[in-house]
């Protein structure tokens, strides 16, 4: 019984570790492809400020399996606050400002779902902007001394852009997302950034929602297709940079501790079957008189550690995809990088299952081994 | 001639090697009942263990139908001792989770012989050597005369060529043990089963057809 609860353990052991990882990743996946990203990021040509193929562009949607593209202005801006307009205390900083085009950007991002306080813009809406909750502050963000300190909804903050051109605008909301890069962005309309920046309808990157996310690649040559050869175009994952050796990180802890972790269901069987062995000498020394053969003995040895093996592969997988998994679904845990639940793959499940299967063999055939080769005089007057 | 010993030696390596057994010859025939006889520590165990293949000789042959069984391999012996030979331990060796039913239709298990089959040859033998009410008893609820005989009737279930007892009623009172001998006697004459029994009963030459000697190591004339 206690050999069953300790396999049990240890394939739970296995599996949630793997899987919670695997969790960590998928959320920060998913807050960069949802909130940053999108699958695809069209950035211009080498030397080239913006997108200037028109046609290209508007042809992206019309791409079977792409959900929709938005095409962003990006600009570097100084923002500042003056709380009590009383030009002393001004709290300030530099903030990366994009514009959208709100029909567009629904479609690929989920900022609009993200707005803590206020509301999001319209897509009349010309001096009016939304914050992040890293530029706006008071928001329980990690950088609040970076922050302007404070804003509430309505507060009036000064822009002034990278070509000095200064607009105040309106703070109509501020966004919260898991992904502190995001939340130091401030968005303004697509009309508002044009007369800003004094272009039409061109783009500093376009981001590319598809259906299917993994077939970024197929995508990105039909989009090549369309007459962007020139454009720098990657997937998400190119572009995570510190997330991405996150993940690396965290694939590489995991895979150790499922190793250590096999490892001691291994060395816990091999205890068990040596007890076995050793309380049973006589009667293998019996058995071999009588003429049993070796392999046979070695054999039922290791067929009771695949047993052990077995049962707790069964109630371990039992107790990860009844009651942790469905427990992770519906209380996912807060993490910084987003909501993670327990992401368990076919391919963890298949991993372990085969890790605690080898390890139960290998910990089994040994002792066993041993002792079937013990010579049958001293098995019997042991 | 059912086995033939050339030139067998046993010695047992160590910082003093002990010699137990020195350039051993005999032969036994067909449906002889002998007794390896001698003082403790003779060497009359020792043979019997090289003969039964339960140990391996230093040097020597021992030949039966013509074959040379030192030479077995360690698969080929176990088969051997399945299918040709039938032990009788001092300690009777009985499994003690097995009733004696169990114990008498393992080897019958493991030559492969069909259920049926073998529950009706070891329901028989066991009746044969008298047990035939105890057929679902466990080794911890028979006296050490049944326990011995089920042995007997364990080493006897697949027709051994040679049956090898080794002290069989060292353990056992009186009666019991002249129970187990007149046994023996009786499945020597009736079947012609050749045995040949370690004893250091000076009674028991009674017995048996002849009786070999031993003397540290050696056969005595």
């Amino acid at each position: 019984m206690m050999t069953i609860l300790i396999m049990t353990l240890a394939y739970v052991n296995i599996v949630f570790i793997s899987s919670i990882f695997g969790g960590i990743v998928e959320a920060m996946n998913n807050e960069s492809i949802n909130n940053q990203y999108s699958n695809i990021v069209i950035e211009p040509a080498i030397d080239e400020r913006y997108i200037n193929n028109k046609e290209a562009m508007q042809l992206i949607d019309t791409l079977p399996g792409v959900v929709g593209s938005s095409k962003h202005y990006n600009d570097k801006a100084f923002i500042s606050y003056d709380e009590y307009k009383d030009r002393k205390d001004i709290k300030s900083g530099n903030w990366v400002i994009k514009s959208v085009d709100i029909d567009d950007e629904i479609k690929v991002t989920q900022i609009h779902e993200s707005i803590i306080k206020g509301s999001y813009l319209d897509s009349t809406d010309r001096d009016e902007i939304i914050l992040g909750k890293e530029i706006a502050g008071g928001q329980g963000g990690g950088l609040e001394h970076l922050s302007l300190g404070g804003i509430l909804i309505g507060d009036k903050i000064d822009v002034r852009f990278s070509n000095n051109i200064k607009r105040t605008y309106t703070v109509k909301g501020i966004f919260s997302v898991k992904n502190t890069q995001v939340d130091q962005m401030a968005f303004v309309t697509k009309k508002e950034m044009e007369s800003v920046l004094n272009v039409h309808n061109l783009a500093s990157e376009v981001l590319v929602k598809i259906e299917n996310t993994g077939d970024e690649d197929d995508y990105i040559k039909d989009i090549k297709m369309l007459g962007l050869h020139d454009e720098d175009i990657k997937k998400w994952d190119e572009l995570m940079g510190f997330t991405s050796s996150a993940s690396k990180s965290f694939t590489m802890i995991s895979v150790i501790l499922g190793v250590i972790g096999t490892i001691v269901a291994g060395v816990t069987i091999f205890i068990i079957i040596f007890v076995s062995v050793v309380n049973k000498r006589k009667q293998i020394g019996i058995l071999k008189a009588i003429g049993m053969m070796e392999n046979t003995i070695i054999l039922s040895f290791v067929i009771q550690a695949l047993f052990y093996g077995v049962i707790g592969v069964i109630l371990g997988a039992s107790v990860i995809l009844f009651i942790l998994r469905p427990l992770f679904i519906t209380n996912p845990l807060d993490f910084p990088v987003g909501w993670v639940s327990l992401k368990v793959t076919f391919n963890i499940i298949r991993i372990s299952n085969i890790s605690l299967l080898l390890a139960s063999l290998i910990g089994g055939f040994f002792p066993a081994f041993r002792g079937a080769k013990e010579s049958i005089l001293k098995s019997i007057w042991s | 001639m059912i086995i033939k010993v050339k030139n067998l030696k046993k010695t047992y390596e160590g910082k003093v090697p002990t010699h137990a057994l020195k350039n051993i010859n005999f032969s036994v025939n067909k449906g002889e009942f002998v007794a390896l006889m001698g003082r403790s520590g003779s060497g009359k165990s020792t043979l019997l263990h090289q003969l039964g293949l339960l140990d391996m000789p230093t040097t020597g042959e021992i030949i039966m139908d013509g074959i040379d069984l030192v030479k077995f391999s360690e698969k080929e012996k176990s088969d051997f001792r399945l299918r040709k030979l039938g032990y009788v331990f001092q300690s009777y060796a009985l499994l003690p989770e097995l009733t004696a039913l169990e114990s008498v239709y393992l080897p019958l298990m493991l030559l492969g012989i069909n259920k049926k089959e073998y529950i009706k040859k070891a329901s028989d033998i066991l009746a044969k050597v008298g047990l035939g009410d105890r057929l679902h008893h466990l080794p911890k609820e028979m006296s050490g005369g049944e326990q011995q005989r089920v042995a007997i009737a364990r080493a006897l279930v697949n027709n051994p060529t040679i049956l090898f007892a080794d002290e069989p009623t060292a353990n056992l009172d009186t009666e019991s043990s002249e129970i187990i001998l007149k046994l023996f006697k009786k499945l020597n004459k009736e079947i012609g089963q050749t045995i040949i029994m370690v004893t250091h009963e000076p009674d028991d030459k009674k017995y048996v057809d002849r009786v070999i000697w031993l003397k540290d190591g050696v056969i005595e004339d």
